[in-house]
């Protein structure tokens, strides 16, 4: 019963991951873009939800496509006015640069919401537990669950099935061939960048309640978003739900049963997953563009 | 046109500066640096401290023993030893500084320990809560903070003396946390209770609800709890609210970190009936408080919400006063300084603190306080008092 539960929890704290690196994944691996800022935009989509709430008394549930919303307008307009024009650079510029706008994320967050936590309230049906043939679970990571399946699906299905998807797919795997088919490179790109944006905002905007607000949230879940993305191998949806599922089961179970471990499990099991196929484990072989 | 008016305007501004400059020159200027976090993980204690120096000048002036005094402040973006060791030479070699209010957390106050000794600049301790760094790394040390005996211990023995057997340890993984993991263990097996398993939580982590498992296992009466405050605090009580833990007979100790001010309306419903060991709270009955507490709001509000911090400051700054003043009309001496506030009481918001004679660490009361909502806001409300309790 206790290894279901705790199961049940790494499965919703993996789900919130997945939620919040799938953008980061499908733009590093079809924009060839290494945008670390992307943990910015979530931080973005958690404060977008804590204001709305706050100012506007809107409903949490309302507020959650008002974030995804908001960070995918926000994410088009960085795209063009700042991204685009590093496109092709070699990787160190780009991390650099990436890194530079997360750093003046978090000062203009705190010049504008202060430098403090911020109080999130979920609804109350969202609050405590509740049995489940015999096993006791959180509410509010039964309804993570929830929306991360739902999630995954819409995109899985938006990819493979819609021609968006399949324009999408042919950007990632051959964007030379793709652009020589006629398809528009740049419209396709910045789409693609204002969808991964505004889900990165609605998994800030998920996690907020269960992991803090404040203007430091890039820097704490920097390295999880990065092991996911590189554990699952880049521009793979499939590749990062199965990694993101796995950190947070290995980290929430480890925690349980080999506490003495700390939270070291979860690095471990990067690095052996990195030795073992350094591409990622859905990821292609490296080198073939 | 425009350039010579501006290069007039220049001229008449320096020559008026000279001339009010020159016959004040005779009086001293004291160079004080503020070396604390302005920005990262603790940024609010940065505002706090602005904040509360200009409360302090407002009320006490800015001339203390006859003496002008300058503040430089300078920015540890939190605990990081290397930038601390970098502005604190800054502040002593380049800025001269003759006083340092700060640095906070530990590994900024062992890094620089050897420089403030060298420069013979007494510095002022705001957050580094580890026991011994005052009086053993530096003789030029001082600190208004507290150390995590002088709350630890309280808690042990109020957790003894309240029928709880067992107790479950949770800790954050790092020197502080150790420390309070072997004081209370120390303290209650002592006193004849039970530790039934510590859980080590490591210093970044976000996902706690494993822990949370280990503590409904843990068979104990309560749990006692010590995390940095920020992001780990929250995230426990959290994390401690969702399990279902607060609906169990299982009570929650903690210290005053894990219900800080500055954290408390974040935490929400899940800090109600915390209790925990903490040495101020807004609501500390005393009038000097609620002085101190009405002018405070008067001026700043809620940004940042007032806490421990911001009293730390504040008796910093009184320290810093009491010691120029003990200074009036002589040449500042920075071991003469030590030598004058060694010993002093003062009376601070929190209640009556005093530095101890040989260490110059603090001397103050620890409040066992629980968690409440009084008008809409949460408030920890102390409801027993251990007089005097020494840093060591």
């Amino acid at each position: 019963m206790v290894f279901l539960t705790t199961l049940f929890n790494g499965l919703a704290y993996g789900f919130l991951l997945f939620i919040m690196a799938v953008g980061l994944s499908v733009t590093m691996g079809m924009m060839r873009f290494v945008n670390l800022a992307h943990v910015s935009l979530c931080m973005l989509g958690g404060y977008v939800m804590v204001t709305a709430m706050e100012r506007f008394d809107i409903p949490f549930l309302a507020t959650l496509p008002l974030a995804f919303l908001i960070t995918g307008l926000f994410s088009i307009a960085l795209e063009r006015l700042v991204l685009r024009f590093f496109y092709g650079t070699d990787d160190l510029t780009q991390v650099l640069l990436s890194i530079g706008l997360v750093f003046m994320s978090i000062s203009t967050i705190a010049y504008f919401f202060g430098p403090e936590y911020k109080p999130v309230s979920v609804p109350v049906w969202l609050t405590g537990q509740i049995d489940i043939s015999g096993l006791t679970l959180e509410r509010y990571r039964i309804f993570l669950v929830c929306v991360g399946v739902i999630l995954t699906l819409l995109i899985l299905f938006g990819v493979e099935r819609t021609r968006f998807g399949a324009m999408v797919r042919a950007c990632v795997d051959n964007p030379r061939v793709a652009s020589g088919s006629g398809l528009n490179m740049q419209v396709i790109f910045a789409m693609t960048f204002a969808v991964g944006g505004g889900l990165a905002g609605l998994g800030g905007a998920l996690s907020a309640s269960l992991l803090g607000l404040d203007p430091n949230f890039p820097f704490r879940y920097l390295v999880y978003m990065l092991i996911v993305v590189s554990v699952g191998g880049m521009g793979t949806i499939v590749g990062t739900l199965i990694a993101a599922l796995a950190i947070g089961v290995a980290d929430v179970c480890t925690k349980y049963y080999f506490p003495a471990a700390g939270g070291s499990i979860i690095y471990i099991f990067t690095v052996a997953v990195m030795l073992w196929r350094p591409q990622g484990l859905m990821g292609r072989k490296l080198g073939h563009a | 046109m425009e350039v010579k008016l501006l290069m007039k305007a220049a001229v008449i501004a320096l020559s008026c500066g000279l001339l009010t400059v020159a016959p004040v020159s005779a009086q001293e200027t004291v160079k004080v640096g503020m070396l604390i976090s302005y920005s990262g993980i603790s940024a609010s204690a940065g505002i706090a401290s602005d904040n509360v120096l200009k409360m302090f000048q407002k009320k006490y002036g800015s001339e203390p023993g006859g003496k002008k005094i300058e503040f430089i402040r300078r920015d540890t973006t939190g605990p990081n030893p290397e930038v601390a060791r970098r502005m604190a030479q800054e502040l002593i070699v380049r800025e001269k500084v003759q006083v340092i209010l700060g640095p906070d957390f530990t590994p900024n106050v062992l890094a620089i320990a050897p420089l403030v000794t060298e420069g013979k600049v007494p510095a002022i301790i705001t957050g580094a809560a580890t026991r011994g760094i005052v009086g053993e790394k530096s003789p030029y040390y001082l600190r208004t903070f507290f150390s995590i005996p002088q709350s630890v211990r309280p808690m042990a023995q109020w957790a003894a003396k309240n029928d709880i057997k067992k107790v479950v340890i949770v800790i954050a993984d790092y020197g502080p946390g150790q420390d309070a993991e072997q004081t209370f263990t120390k303290t209650f097996t002592e006193a004849g209770g039970v530790i039934t398993g510590v859980i080590k939580v490591p210093v970044r982590n976000s996902e706690f609800s494993g822990y949370m498992q280990k503590i409904k296992d843990s068979g104990a009466d309560a749990a006692f709890v010590f995390m940095p405050i920020g992001e780990l605090s929250l995230g426990f009580l959290k994390a401690y609210a969702d399990a279902g833990l607060k609906n169990t007979k299982l009570k929650l100790l903690s210290t005053g970190d894990v219900t800080d001010e500055s954290t408390l309306d974040a935490s929400g419903d899940a800090a109600l009936g915390v209790i925990s060991v903490g040495h101020y709270s807004p609501t500390h009955p005393a009038a000097t408080n609620q002085a101190f507490v009405k002018s405070y709001l008067a001026e700043f509000d809620k940004t940042p919400r007032l806490g421990f911090a911001q009293v730390t400051m504040w008796d910093a700054l009184q320290v810093l006063y009491a010691g120029l003043e003990a200074q009036r009309g002589q040449k500042f001496d920075p071991d003469k300084f030590i030598a004058s506030v060694k010993g002093k009481q003062f009376d601070s918001p929190r209640g009556p603190i005093s530095l101890d004679k040989t260490t110059g660490d603090i001397i103050q009361n620890a409040y066992i306080r629980k968690v409440e909502r009084i008008g809409g806001v949460l408030q920890n409300v102390e409801f027993e008092t251990i007089k005097d309790v020494p840093a060591q």
